[in-house]
């Protein structure tokens, strides 16, 4: 259980870095570094298959979209410039995430320790789960699918059909 | 002693306020839509934590493969938008922005 | 026969989508309309032939389930009832005329809009039609998809603008939405309706007070997607920037079916928590005052008519905080008075977007001459809006008020009664800067609307005045089931 804790903390600090790095392509790589480490903690708490998933789509499929679109627009020397400002529009980040887990935290210590026991899991695997009761959502799932490539399509046309 | 779930509560809280604190003050475009996922990973942490807190970790990753793909979408559809309107522009700022008022 | 109906509710628009995508490219491309048409009718006719169905069996439900077995234990499964098919039936009202102002208004290399009002469909059915709240997120998500890249579709400026803001805004809701679910499910270890009805926030644990911290997070989500005040600002800019046809669908059924109806359903499930009911009588009282100051001073015909969707909205809100079957059916009656008066505003602005070629208001004057029967469809449209009788709207605000006054609300009910008149107020502006008054030298060759935007315009202000005129008759059907 310290590993779950070790991973979760390198995740939060791989996810606020993506979040005040200055240069557009590091916060798209502290991303994928916060997905990665979140696989591992699904890993350590027992959900391997949205493990896999999680370290394959999200810190993969994701970060690759994202560089795409950087490399789309500009190179990541300009975000150097100061045009987006986000040091300065950052500057009060630190004492909102710094306030608000201290207020949990003491919130935590009123509770005497903050309950939220794990249970004892029930047997079923997750494939049964999706494939025998939850169909409704692998319907969604071919909805969002195919809106997804509709998506594609429209948004990332060549300038020049438009015409 | 705080609780091992407690703990990762408290880390999920965190980066859902990252991720939001990204959404609103960040005035790159890309950036936006980093936060937004950022804040999903803070999302599915707690999904995960739900399910082994209620004893339904199957049922819980079931709703993380779900929401996975619809993240990968959503990140599509982000990154679409902002560098069609880095065509536009030719900056990504939300400064741009301004056309809609009222 | 009801389970054709029900399982062509997921399985038609995925048909349409794919019957379209595998044609000849060319032939699809200059026929895209008429697939969008084929899918809004089958919604259209498969949703009456389901209403009249479940009505005659006196309001039970449906169930089923697509390729799955719903019997075992934990299981989803679709549900169809009575309110969910008359929800369906709006679907397909909204859709169609969307399809009659998209003839005229979306060229034939904006094809995509055919795949993308299917997949719409298909997300705002889902919504409808399941069972558990997460795949009720799950088709919410893919209703708020489509709709970004239905505004995005033409990419202007505006376009782009506009669906990103709807982008963050939405996603933002999402994430509210998914952490209330998430403690909701620490408690429960299930998200099905019928598992989570009846929870209360009592008890010594951390898992019991979340749950009250999730219904906080809950109305929030579902506000930002209802475009309630104060989580109104993605509203006018994604109302204003997409083509009008896409309007008409974002404000004449998307805000209706992935806000409201979520609303309406967290009401349900937690009947037991009244401080909610509080929230959202305040949420629309102010919704309806500043959705209209807000409107009276817009200089952009959508953008007014935008403004007015949020106020409208306000009344359903105030409708649902009454808790009771009556306020139901009145923010069900309203739904439907504002699809239509809302659509026909819309129809008309792009009547004259396509005529007069502008939709600033300083621009625009006189166009009545020009113009009469769009003049005469929207005077109609705004009669209804201000409640006047016998218009579709008169009824739905007349049951939103007496529902106010039975749950004791009469302070509320004198509110929104003396709101109506804000509303008469910004849409006689709207008027008199549109449509009377001298006629401006550069608009004197304007003609009037043709084709099918007439056409929507006209069958919505028929509609508009026969379902008004036949009011009385569903009442007294209504009651006769026992409902009023």
């Amino acid at each position: 259980m310290t590993l779950v804790l070790i991973f979760a903390g390198l995740e939060l600090t791989f996810g606020i870095y993506a979040v005040a790095s200055k240069s557009i392509l590091r916060s798209a790589i502290g991303l994928a570094l916060a997905s990665a480490m979140l696989s591992t903690v699904f890993y350590a708490l027992g959900a391997q298959l949205a493990s896999v998933f999680e370290l394959s789509v999200c810190s993969g499929l994701v970060t690759v979209i994202f560089i795409s679109g950087v490399s789309l627009s500009h190179s990541p020397k300009l975000d150097l410039q100061g045009e987006y400002r986000d040091r300065e529009r950052n500057r009060y980040l630190p004492a909102l995430l710094i306030g608000g887990g201290a207020v949990m935290l003491a919130l935590g210590f009123l509770l005497g320790g903050g309950g939220l026991e794990f249970a004892a899991d029930s047997a079923q695997s997750a494939q049964e789960v999706l494939w025998g009761s939850r169909q409704a959502e692998v319907w969604g799932q071919i909805a969002a699918i195919l809106c997804g490539g509709v998506a594609v399509t429209v948004l990332f046309r060549e300038e020049r059909r438009d015409r | 002693m705080l609780s091992v779930g407690y703990m990762l509560l408290t880390v999920g809280v965190l980066m859902v306020l990252a991720g939001c604190w990204c959404m609103i003050r960040t005035l790159h475009m890309l950036k936006i839509t980093i936060g937004i996922e950022v804040a999903m990973k803070g999302v599915t942490l707690f999904l995960v934590l739900a399910g082994r807190v209620s004893g339904q970790l199957a049922l819980s990753q079931t709703f993380i493969l779900t929401i996975i793909v619809i993240e990968v979408v959503v990140a599509v559809v982000g990154t679409g938008m902002a560098v069609g309107l880095f065509r536009k522009y030719g900056s990504m700022s939300v400064r741009n922005l301004s056309r809609l008022k009222g | 026969m009801l389970s054709v109906c029900a399982h062509g509710f997921i399985l038609a628009p995925i048909a349409v989508v794919l019957i379209y995508n595998l044609l000849g490219r060319d032939f699809a491309r200059r026929h895209f309309v008429w697939f969008a048409g084929a899918g809004t009718v089958w919604q259209l006719g498969s949703a009456f032939a389901a209403f009249a169905l479940l009505w005659r069996t006196g309001g039970g439900s449906y169930r089923f389930s697509i390729f799955w077995d719903m019997r075992a234990p934990g299981a989803a499964y679709f549900e169809l009832s009575t309110l969910k098919v008359f929800l369906l039936l709006m679907i397909g009202l909204v859709s169609l005329v969307s399809v009659l102002v998209a003839r005229q208004t979306i060229d034939a290399n904006r094809s995509s809009y055919a795949n993308l009002l299917m997949i719409l469909m298909l997300g705002m059915n889902g919504m409808l039609l399941v069972t558990d709240l997460f795949s009720l997120y799950v088709f919410m998500e893919v209703t708020g998809i489509c709709c970004f890249v239905m505004i995005a579709m033409f990419r202007s400026r505006a376009d782009l603008e506009g669906a990103f803001k709807y982008l963050v805004m939405s996603e933002m809701a999402s994430i509210f939405l998914l952490t209330g679910f998430a403690f909701l499910f620490m408690r429960t270890g299930s998200l099905r309706y019928e598992d989570l009805q009846g929870l209360t926030a009592t008890g010594g644990l951390l898992e019991d007070r979340l749950v009250g911290v999730a219904m906080v997070l809950l109305l929030s989500g579902f506000s930002i997607k209802t475009g309630a005040v104060p989580f109104h600002s993605w509203l006018p800019d994604a109302h204003q920037s997409a083509d009008t046809s896409v309007s008409v669908l974002l404000s004449g059924i998307v805000i209706k079916i992935a806000g409201v109806y979520g609303l309406m359903t967290v009401c349900r499930l937690f009947e037991g928590f009244s401080s909610m009911r509080t929230v959202l009588a305040v949420l629309g009282a102010v919704s309806i005052l500043a959705g209209a100051l807000l409107a009276a001073r817009q200089g952009h015909f959508k953008r007014v008519v935008a403004y007015s969707s949020v106020s409208q909205m306000g009344y359903i809100l105030l409708a649902l905080s009454t808790g009771t079957t009556l306020g139901l059916i009145g923010a069900l009656a309203h739904i439907l008075s504002h699809a239509v008066f809302k659509t026909t505003l819309f129809a008309n602005a792009a009547a004259l977007h396509e005529q007069a070629g502008t939709l600033e208001l300083d621009e625009m004057g006189g166009l009545e001459e020009r113009m009469p029967k769009t003049a005469l469809s929207s005077v109609i449209a705004f009669l209804s809006l201000a409640g006047i009788p016998p218009t579709l709207g008169f009824w739905s605000k007349l049951l939103i008020l007496l529902a106010l006054w039975q749950s004791g609300k009469q302070g509320l009910a004198a509110f929104a009664l003396l709101a109506s008149i804000f509303t008469s107020a910004y849409m006689l502006r709207l008027q008199k800067k549109a449509f009377f008054g001298h006629i401006r030298d550069s608009l004197t060759d304007v003609r009037e609307a043709t084709g099918t935007v007439l056409a929507a315009e006209l069958l919505l202000t028929a509609l508009t005045v026969l379902i008004g005129c036949a009011y009385p008759f569903i009442l007294s059907a209504l009651g006769a089931q026992g409902l009023l």
